[in-house]
């Protein structure tokens, strides 16, 4: 077995930063805001360091760790065709060696203090590293994450390595997994010039001419201080967790935010659709609509038309596929992207049914929703369940983390996520009605049904 | 995802006086025949009570596979007084939830509702556990959805595989039998079958309730007799009917022959330990360092970081109220496939030869340690915690036990307990791919002569 540290002599990795100490002189912040309420007595403690780089503190002191977790607004949106997964490829990269420390070191250390569900993740609009730690750990682990920001030092053979696991990943996600393979393909009819058209994972021939130049490229381009919020969540104290911040991340440089035009999409003007044979024994259905942005104003009155159409077993489609026979299961996707995106229903039909006649039923209850007016009662009991829903996100340190981190990135303030859950309480069912006209047409919709090799589509 | 999110529960306990919380105690009594065990949480206005019944799906009877969680869903299709409609519709207006969970050893209601509807659950949940209708309709569908939903499940390999090992691993225990049950048997349950079931296990002394929230713990009390009043009072059933499942005599392969597969998931692994066993904190070190989900660990180093074969390399134990299994897991390209497998059964023969390092050891221990705090610092995870100490028939507070358990091992012990549990000669493997393309390769690779390995079509139950 070679040891890290020979690793790291061997192949000489290219520098990716400036070989400077993260533990430079305290830099005081240059705004603190007001601390914000997020739920119940917990309240958000926001600064902004003069490098740019965001910090949400909260405090809860029920137990004696905390959620540390680094987003940065970056992902998949930001690559170019030729270069998909490259986001989600730079995440794994992120864990390789710095200047600092030799590879497996980041992850060593971190276990070893104890840490807790150290992982990280890619959107279409954001990258995100997440651990939980006990409360003494706070330096260390704002010392390793400060490193890793702008001193990695990646070798050709760790780029390798770590490509061929993404593309192992990749197989796992997209190629040996039916809804996978069908989420990709929706996103591939319905966005022709977004780069949301293109899996987060990436195309496999986009992969397999990846280099470790790109990723420098990638890394030099999007981690910086100016691109990060760092939220900080459990038994620690906001003034302390700024201090510390300021110590090890005060003296990272912002760089230069590149002028990425992101292609608009242009409105869908006729159905799109696409049927598909798989090696699955049930049929299987994707519909996805056209919809805004997580920051729209609209987002509540869809969240109350979602929960209408598929929240728990008395929504609508629940009743009309599950209890009539049709399908095994039918639900929705979260709206969670920044640009305009997919409203997503998924179903798995019953054995023998075809995703046709499930494509019919929910067309004719959304076709209902834009005809009759949601009743009271109904209304109710979508927005009950919507408040169950937002609690319930908030439940723990991590989850609190999670919820401030995904919509600071995608919407710049955590506090839509709030208002969101606020709005919700006042939409009426004209509202509701409005949404479904306004969004649900069918020239905006995308089908992909997969049926079992064999068989004849019908 | 930088790491796969395993799924399987792996256990993960320590405690340590640093972690001492700041939150009200758990109360776990036994009162009359049915124990209650109730945080109060006021945070969040939620509340989470979780009904189990000591008596998961090894009760099933023979040729019935299936038919625990079978009864359990139908608990939520119709009782004397409402149909299926009016329990969902009453669920959904509060803004709650009800689900079934299925274990080989429970049979777990789990209920969460917002705190202001808390009473009104109460009411319908006791309705519909003590006055369940069981309408022949409802049975009718719910067949019909499951076999359904089997039937989805060959599309997804992880799962799939999961389901074959654990036949292969146990043979005829009932270890080895679906919670979900099989298609065959699940379209031949019938309302009688049904209604035995849920009178064979729905009794006092099998219910245990369990949860946390904005609640008093004596409005849960209080709840929790009212039901063990309307049942019988029976006897614990789940113990009674598990034998000690043993390993094979030898090393088997089986492969689950799918077509088209560029990746393949395999499965090597054994018969495990109680998690009462003498050996079993011992073992709880020596797989962390093996292949316990850590970066450094030894099956992750060799087959991800080193090789880039597999998104994912682990080992765990499962538990139970016997002896379950212990299993390492990856999921390689199918060109890599036997070149894995045959490096997997490499690495675990090594660790029974020669133990783990002083180094692993004590990175291994040290790591456990400090994440004690974790392992219960929040009430959901104490809840899980106590759920799963009274299913199994654990000591109270066992999942608080570890750290010291672990901080007074010395390597020698755990390389001992290595050597006494490990049997490579015996191991079972089950690779889900081509066979086509795999057979001759992985025959080799798994030294198990080429005429006693089993290739099962994928759809084969």
């Amino acid at each position: 077995m070679i040891s890290l540290k020979s690793i790291r002599n061997r192949f000489s990795p290219l520098l990716l930063g400036a070989c400077l100490s993260c533990a430079g002189p305290h830099v005081a912040p240059t705004t603190a805001q007001e601390a914000k309420p997020l739920v119940g007595t917990s309240k958000v403690n926001q600064f902004t360091f003069p490098n740019g780089l965001k910090l949400l503190v909260v405090e809860d002191h029920s137990s004696p760790t905390f959620a540390y977790q680094t987003w940065f607004r970056v992902g998949s949106r930001d690559e170019i065709l030729g270069k998909t997964g490259l986001a989600h490829l730079f995440e794994h990269m992120m864990f390789k060696a710095t200047t600092q420390h030799p590879e497996g070191e980041f992850d060593r250390l971190l276990e070893a203090a104890g840490a807790e569900g150290e992982n990280a993740f890619t959107s279409r609009d954001y990258t995100a590293y997440v651990q939980e730690l006990p409360k003494d750990k706070l330096e260390l682990i704002a010392s390793l994450e400060a490193d890793r920001m702008v001193h990695l030092a990646l070798t050709e053979t760790a780029f390798k390595t770590e490509l061929e696991v993404v593309q192992n990943e990749r197989r796992y996600r997209t190629e040996n997994n039916p809804d996978g393979t069908m989420y990709q393909d929706l996103f591939g009819l319905a966005f022709k010039t977004h780069p949301y058209h293109w899996p987060v994972i990436g195309y496999q021939e986009d992969l397999n001419k990846m280099a470790l130049g790109d990723a420098i490229s990638f890394y030099r381009t999007y981690y910086s201080p100016n691109h990060a919020t760092v939220v900080v969540v459990g038994d620690v104290s906001p003034t302390h967790v700024r201090d510390v911040i300021s110590k090890f991340y005060g003296q990272l440089v912002a760089t230069n935010t590149p002028s990425h035009a992101i292609p608009a999409e242009a409105a869908q003007t006729a159905a799109r659709g696409e049927k598909t044979k798989l090696n699955i024994q049930i049929d299987k259905l994707l519909m996805g609509y056209h919809v805004p942005p997580i920051s729209s104003s609209d987002m509540p009155a869809i969240d109350v038309f979602e929960e209408i159409l598929s929240g728990g077993k008395s929504s609508r489609l629940y009743r009309a596929l599950v209890d009539k026979g049709i399908a095994s299961g039918v639900d929705t996707d979260d709206i969670d992207d920044k640009d305009p995106t997919l409203f997503i229903i998924n179903a798995n039909l019953q054995k023998g049914k075809h995703a046709a006649l499930a494509q019919a039923v929910i067309a004719n209850e959304i076709q209902k929703l834009k005809k009759e007016l949601v009743g009271d009662e109904e209304l109710q009991r979508a927005k009950n369940k919507i408040t169950f829903d937002f609690y319930e996100s908030l439940s723990n340190n991590s989850a609190k983390a999670h919820f401030l981190g995904k919509y600071e990135s995608l919407t710049g303030d955590f506090e839509n996520g709030v208002l969101e859950q606020q709005h919700v309480q006042s939409v009426n069912a004209a509202e509701v009605m409005a949404v479904a006209k306004k969004y649900f047409p069918t020239e905006n919709r995308t089908v992909v049904s997969a049926s079992p090799k064999g068989r004849k589509h019908k | 995802m930088k790491k796969l999110m395993i799924k399987t529960m792996v256990l993960k306990a320590l405690t340590l006086a640093a972690f001492a919380l700041a939150v009200s105690p758990m109360l776990a009594r036994p009162l009359q025949a049915v124990e209650v065990s109730f945080e109060e949480d006021k945070r969040l206005p939620l509340v989470y009570v979780n009904l189990a019944v000591k008596a998961g799906a090894v009760t099933d009877p023979e040729g019935e596979s299936g038919i625990t969680n079978f009864v359990g869903e139908m608990l939520l299709r119709g009782t004397r007084d409402k149909t299926k409609k009016e329990i969902d519709l009453e669920l959904d207006q509060m803004g709650a939830r009800l689900e079934v969970e299925t274990r080989e050893e429970a049979l777990i209601l789990r209920g969460a509702v917002l705190s202001s509807q808390l009473e009104p659950f109460l009411k319908l949940v006791l309705e519909i556990v003590t006055e369940p209708s069981f309408p022949e309709k409802e049975i009718g569908k719910l067949r019909k959805e499951i076999v359904s939903g089997l039937l989805e499940e060959l599309g997804d390999d992880s799962s799939l595989e999961a389901r074959h090992f654990s036949k292969f691993l146990f043979r005829d225990h009932p270890y080895g039998n679906p919670v979900l049950g099989k298609i065959g048997t699940i379209e031949r349950l019938d309302r009688a079958k049904v209604l035995a079931q849920y009178e064979n296990i729905f009794h006092e002394k099998n219910f245990l309730i369990v949860g946390e929230g904005d609640a008093a713990e004596k409005t849960i009390q209080a709840w929790g007799d009212s039901i063990g009043k309307l049942r019988p009072s029976g006897d614990r059933k789940a113990a009674a009917v598990v034998g000690t499942p043993e390993n094979a005599p030898e090393r088997r392969l089986e492969i689950v022959d799918k077509p088209d597969r560029t990746q393949t998931q395999i499965d090597v692994g054994q018969i495990g330990v109680r998690m009462t066993d003498p050996d079993y904190f011992a073992l709880y070190v020596g797989n962390h360092a093996f292949g316990g989900g850590s970066f450094s660990a030894r099956l992750m180093t060799e087959i991800r970081v080193k090789r880039g074969w597999s998104y994912g390399a682990y080992s765990y134990f499962r538990p139970g109220l016997k002896p379950r299994s212990w299993i390492a897991h990856l999921f390689p390209a199918a060109k890599d496939a036997p070149a894995a497998l045959a490096e997997t059964l490499h690495l675990i023969e090594q660790l029974k030869k020669d133990g783990i390092t002083s180094p692993e050891f004590e990175f291994a221990q040290r790591s456990l340690v400090n994440s004690a705090g974790f392992m219960y610092n929040t009430p959901q995870k104490r809840v899980a915690n106590t759920l799963l100490e009274r299913t199994t028939d654990l000591p109270s507070g066992f999942m608080e036990s570890y750290a010291s358990r672990i901080s007074a091992l010395n390597r020698e012990q755990v390389n001992a307990a290595l050597k006494r549990f490990l049997h490579p000669e015996k191991l079972a493997m089950s690779v889900l791919g081509t066979a086509s393309q795999l057979k001759e390769a992985l025959t080799k690779a798994s030294g198990v002569k080429a005429p006693d390995v089993v290739v099962v079509p994928y759809t084969e139950e």
